[in-house]
């Protein structure tokens, strides 16, 4: 089964992020990648060049920054292949981003099988595109949303989707954070907030106006919102 | 030769943001221009096509730091190709004909604007790249600390880079979705600088020529578009008033009692000029109709002659096309004005059942008005002092107060 690793960090934490941290992640990756459980992941640009997008009485709103402020902030993402939720919590404790914030490990439905990112095609930028929640949207509105099929064979077929599922949902999460040695793991979500994430899509663009044409034409974007959240290629710093 | 460094600075920044990819490089080297041209203009003469010698000098500039980074090498070329197709000479003098530099601003405008961009960085990065303003200029025309507007510089050209946003104008198509972010920008700058009391600082107020002249850029770029134009004309109607809207002592005079002798014609007719223009494209959008309302007021030689239905018909018209809750009560005070107050106090009632208004001064301000021109002093008095603690600045609260003392002693004249 698949799991995503969602980690949230705190940057007051941030100073915790040393050459063991460094070290361990490294082991991390290539433990995780040795053993056949790592399918896919990458590390995010900060918040501060995320993109929120949204449909409102047919009007398109781009604003900047994330889709929610929380204390502890989105920076990356690991797909697992697990045995269980317990395992892939298991796995969440030894990574050492769990020391400078929090790793909230979600179930991906059974249908979605996954498979590591191609590099980016020249003069091309991945995204990644969180699907979320919008407390202020009423649920009756969920009976009326169009299939997200559509979009996703547009996208697909156009090379512009690498990847993408829904998540189950928030309260069968389980967050893991590491204090002073400890693993603390707690039932739900990373953010106690309103808005959640209900799941992702993995989109490489030109550029950012590409990106945001395809989020718009995503059923959520009338009922939720999307952030487009560029990737942060470790070369790069 | 302050006005010929307004108008290049933006010019040149832009076409090096353009060749070289490089925000940061281009500010430089623009920065460099100019503190040649200070040098050598009052020593040699200024030449006789500033702006060409200012291209060229910065063009170099660039050239000679990218070439010391060898990573840049392709760069380099690519620049010195530029450079020779625009001459037709390979010199690197500044004198040497520069014939026609292709206007890169309209690129900047739309990429400094851009919607996933903060407000606040939009508007710190268009004053930056396209007017010329130093940092420390802009951080005191926003009254923020420098260090706090140049992190937002540094954070927006990230987030530009990072976040890959295109440097372009839009296509056709997206135009349309595009224009009223960056007109938006231009109008708040604007805003700004109008709402500056005299004695707040020089360059505070001065955002009110900036914003004017960015404006007028946009028009001249995008001669197609009635829009820029249109706010082009408000920005000037409104400007034609800034000498009669505060009085000696500091205090704000409302419309109706400003000494309309004091309104600038030269302006006005611009304006009108402008408006005329933008209208006869027949696409209407919101500044073109904000400015004929403005043109209204400023058709009327006094306050009584002001054509108050025509006002009231095009904020329905404004009202319908943006659904906005504060132009519906500006049309109400226009309904108020050309069919009574009692009509006025109808359309605020509605405005009330909602809350899009909750907390915002000028709605209990409004029904306060009207309320007092009906005599209804007692009401009249509650609704002042429910406007006068909301509202913000010391003009607009001391006139607030002016008012509830004044229906506190007509209701007490009444017995």
């Amino acid at each position: 089964m698949r799991y995503m690793l969602i980690h949230a960090a705190d940057p007051d934490l941030a100073a915790n992020w040393d050459d063991e941290a460094q070290a361990a992640f490294a082991d991390w990756i290539e433990e995780t990648i040795r053993t056949r459980v790592n399918l896919q992941g990458a590390r995010l640009r900060p918040t501060a060049d995320a993109t929120t997008v949204k449909i409102r009485d047919g009007e398109l709103i781009i604003t900047d920054g994330p889709f929610v402020e929380t204390k502890e902030q989105v920076a990356g993402y690991d797909l697992l292949e697990c045995a269980s939720l317990d395992e892939a919590v298991r796995w969440a404790g030894r990574h050492p981003s769990s020391w400078v914030g929090a790793i909230e490990v979600r179930a991906l439905p059974e249908r979605a099988p996954a498979e590591p990112l191609p590099e980016p095609g020249e003069g091309k930028i991945q995204y990644l595109m969180l699907v979320c929640t919008d407390p202020a949207v009423d649920a009756r509105e969920f009976d009326r949303i169009e299939p997200v099929d559509p979009w996703v064979a547009d996208t697909d077929g156009r090379g512009i989707r690498l990847y993408g599922s829904e998540l189950e949902p928030p309260d069968s999460a389980r967050t893991v954070r590491v204090r002073d040695s400890r693993v603390i793991v707690t039932d739900g979500p990373f953010a106690e907030t309103k808005e959640q994430i209900a799941g992702f899509d993995v989109l490489e663009c030109a550029d950012l106006d590409e990106a945001i044409e395809v989020a718009r034409r995503h059923p959520m974007a009338r009922l939720g919102v999307l952030e487009v959240r560029p990737f942060w290629p470790f070369e790069e710093d | 030769m302050a006005d010929a460094f307004r108008q290049e600075w933006g010019r040149i920044t832009a076409a090096l943001i353009h060749q070289t990819g490089d925000w940061d490089l281009a500010e430089e080297c623009a920065q460099d221009a100019f503190a040649q041209a200070l040098r050598r203009w009052p020593r040699d003469g200024v030449p006789n096509r500033p702006g060409a010698w200012l291209m060229t000098v910065a063009r170099n500039a660039a050239i000679d730091r990218l070439r010391r980074s060898s990573t840049y090498r392709a760069k380099v070329e690519e620049l010195a190709v530029m450079a020779t197709r625009e001459t037709g000479t390979d010199s690197r003098e500044p004198d040497a004909d520069d014939g026609a530099v292709p206007d890169e601003r309209l690129r900047l405008i739309f990429t400094c604007c851009h919607p996933a961009l903060a407000m606040e960085a939009r508007v710190a990065l268009t004053l930056r790249t396209l007017t010329g303003l130093s940092t420390a200029e802009i951080a005191r025309a926003f009254l923020v600390p420098e260090a706090t507007m140049a992190k937002r510089l540094v954070r927006a050209k990230h987030k530009i880079a990072n976040a890959r946003i295109p440097y372009r104008v839009p296509p056709a198509d997206a135009l349309p979705e595009r224009m009223p972010g960056v007109l938006a920008v231009l109008y708040l700058v604007f805003n700004e600088g109008y709402s500056a009391s005299a004695g707040e600082n020089l360059i505070r107020r001065d955002l009110c020529d900036q914003a004017v002249a960015l404006a007028q850029v946009l028009a001249e770029l995008l001669p197609g578009e009635p829009e820029p134009k249109g706010l082009l004309a408000l920005m000037l109607f409104q400007r034609s008033r800034q000498t009669a809207r505060v009085n000696d002592r500091g205090d704000l005079v409302t419309l109706e009692d400003q000494d309309r002798a004091r309104w600038d014609q030269v302006q006005i007719s611009l304006a009108r000029r402008h408006l005329e223009e933008a209208l006869a494209a027949r696409r209407p959008g919101q500044y073109q109709i904000q400015a004929a309302i403005a043109g209204c007021h400023a058709a009327a030689p006094t306050a009584q002659a002001t054509d108050w239905p025509k006002i009231a018909r095009l904020y329905q018209y404004l009202a319908d096309l943006t659904g906005s809750p504060v132009i519906e009560l500006n049309r109400a005070v226009a309904v108020a004005m050309a069919d009574g107050p009692a009509a006025g106090l109808a359309i605020l009632r509605r405005l009330e059942a909602g809350d899009a208004l909750a907390g915002y001064y000028l709605l209990p301000a409004t029904r306060a008005d009207f309320l007092r021109r009906l005599g209804r002093n007692e009401e009249a008095a509650s609704a002042y002092e429910e406007a006068a603690a909301l509202a913000g600045t010391g003009p607009e609260r001391r006139f607030l107060n002016a008012r509830l003392a004044e229906v506190r002693s007509r209701g007490q004249q009444r017995g």
